[in-house]
């Protein structure tokens, strides 16, 4: 199962509605890098809204796709992380300190838009 | 009980209610005393040993030993009220029946011994028993109540919400705190959390460490906290502990901290208008027109 990545203007847009594996995760780093490097996107949104469990790898993988994207010039926000989500991950000690975050989709473009202004 | 013990106790319930009065007057009450009227004393305790006496007329009576631990309870009488007044009948009245019948036979003494409990006690259990009942009613009551106070979220406007937090916070009410505010965060849309300590008597590591994780959390379902309300001397014990709170904006003050927030999600605090120069210049004008 492949995670759709949408592409809005400069923008890839990822909307994650399945729980998470290993492997979806993974072919999900490849795809979302492969796509920064086809389509040149400057910023990228994922939104974990329907997540409603992550554990360690994921979490792992989450934040190393966003260091990669990064590395690659795009600026990566996650959106709409549950309460339950969110303790469990601090709870597990992982703080995602490099990810930027934001509560739905819509705050998530407009912070990525002030990002690039910026820079 | 052996018809002849109850006989016996019941021709003399006089005597032993006067000895027990006596006895009881002597020490157990004194404390109370002052508070409470000799009427009322005199009153309950006739109450009471008329519901000890009933019960070796006709049996248990569980309602009025009820009613009648109800009202001790509620004029705040202490058990050991009870207990000791138990105790010292108890010893009055197996004097009594030793007294009545000449008989120094162990087998006999212990006999009455055991009558004389199995009367007295159950009733004891009884009221013990009620007046615990009523204190684990009065502690979960509190306990909700505190719960209710113990983790409030207040939308000032939109996309700013603030916690204030009073009290000492331990592991179970920083977990409360933590659920609390993410799920207030995501119900309210706030971009901006300012979570106020200036009611937080001690910040120790452990409470410190809460906030963080909590602050942490915030940040993560993509919302920003701000701590306010840092008094002078919890900064220096936060300096002092070594605690690193670098990471999100600190103030000293909610006002401060509001301002920020203000600032992060592109606000700012204007004077509608300067009433009192218009007014004036409104007056100025009108007599110019004169």
């Amino acid at each position: 199962m492949r995670i759709p990545i949408l592409k809005l203007q400069n923008y890839l847009l990822v909307s994650i509605q399945v729980e998470l594996d290993d492997q979806t995760a993974i072919e999900f780093q490849e795809d979302l890098l492969n796509k920064i490097h086809e389509t040149g996107a400057t910023g990228v949104v994922v939104d974990l809204t329907s997540v409603e469990i992550i554990e360690s790898f994921i979490a792992k993988v989450l934040g190393d796709v966003v260091s990669m994207a990064e590395l690659m010039g795009a600026k990566v926000v996650l959106t709409g992380i549950q309460p339950a989500v969110s303790m469990t991950l601090i709870d597990l000690g992982i703080h995602l300190k490099n990810v930027k975050t934001a509560l739905d989709l819509e705050q998530g473009l407009i912070k990525l838009k002030q990002e690039l202004e910026e820079k | 009980m052996n018809p002849e013990y109850k006989d016996i106790l019941l021709d003399y319930s006089d005597e032993i209610i006067k000895k027990w009065m006596d006895d009881l007057e002597d020490n157990k009450l004194k404390e109370y005393k002052s508070t409470v009227s000799n009427e009322l004393i005199e009153q309950v305790n006739r109450e009471f040993v008329n519901l000890i006496f009933s019960k070796l007329k006709d049996g248990v009576n569980y309602e009025s030993l009820e009613q009648f631990s109800e009202r001790i309870v509620n004029l705040g009488w202490p058990l050991a009220y009870l207990t000791e007044g138990m105790q010292s009948f108890r010893s009055i009245c197996i004097r009594t029946i030793l007294e009545q019948i000449d008989n120094k036979d162990e087998a006999f003494f212990l006999e009455v011994m055991d009558d004389v409990n199995n009367w007295v006690d159950p009733i004891k259990n009884q009221l013990i028993n009620e007046y615990s009942n009523n204190w684990n009613n009065i502690i979960s009551l509190q306990k909700v109540a505190l719960q209710e106070l113990s983790v409030p979220l207040i939308p000032v406007m939109e996309g700013i919400t603030v916690m204030p937090l009073v009290g000492t916070i331990d592991t179970d009410r920083a977990k409360l705190i933590m659920e609390n505010l993410l799920d207030g965060v995501i119900k309210s849309r706030a971009e901006v959390v300012l979570i106020d300590i200036t009611g937080v008597p001690v910040v120790d590591t452990m409470v410190a460490h809460h906030i963080v994780q909590a602050a942490e959390a915030v940040r993560l379902i993509g919302s920003t906290c701000i701590l306010v309300g840092i008094r002078p001397e919890i900064a220096q014990t936060i300096v002092n502990l070594g605690i690193d709170l670098s990471r999100f904006p600190t103030k000293s003050s909610l006002k401060k901290g509001f301002e920020k927030a203000l600032e992060m999600t592109n606000r700012d605090i204007v004077n509608v208008k300067e009433k009192d120069a218009d007014i004036i210049d409104d007056m100025v004008q009108s007599i110019d027109k004169e």
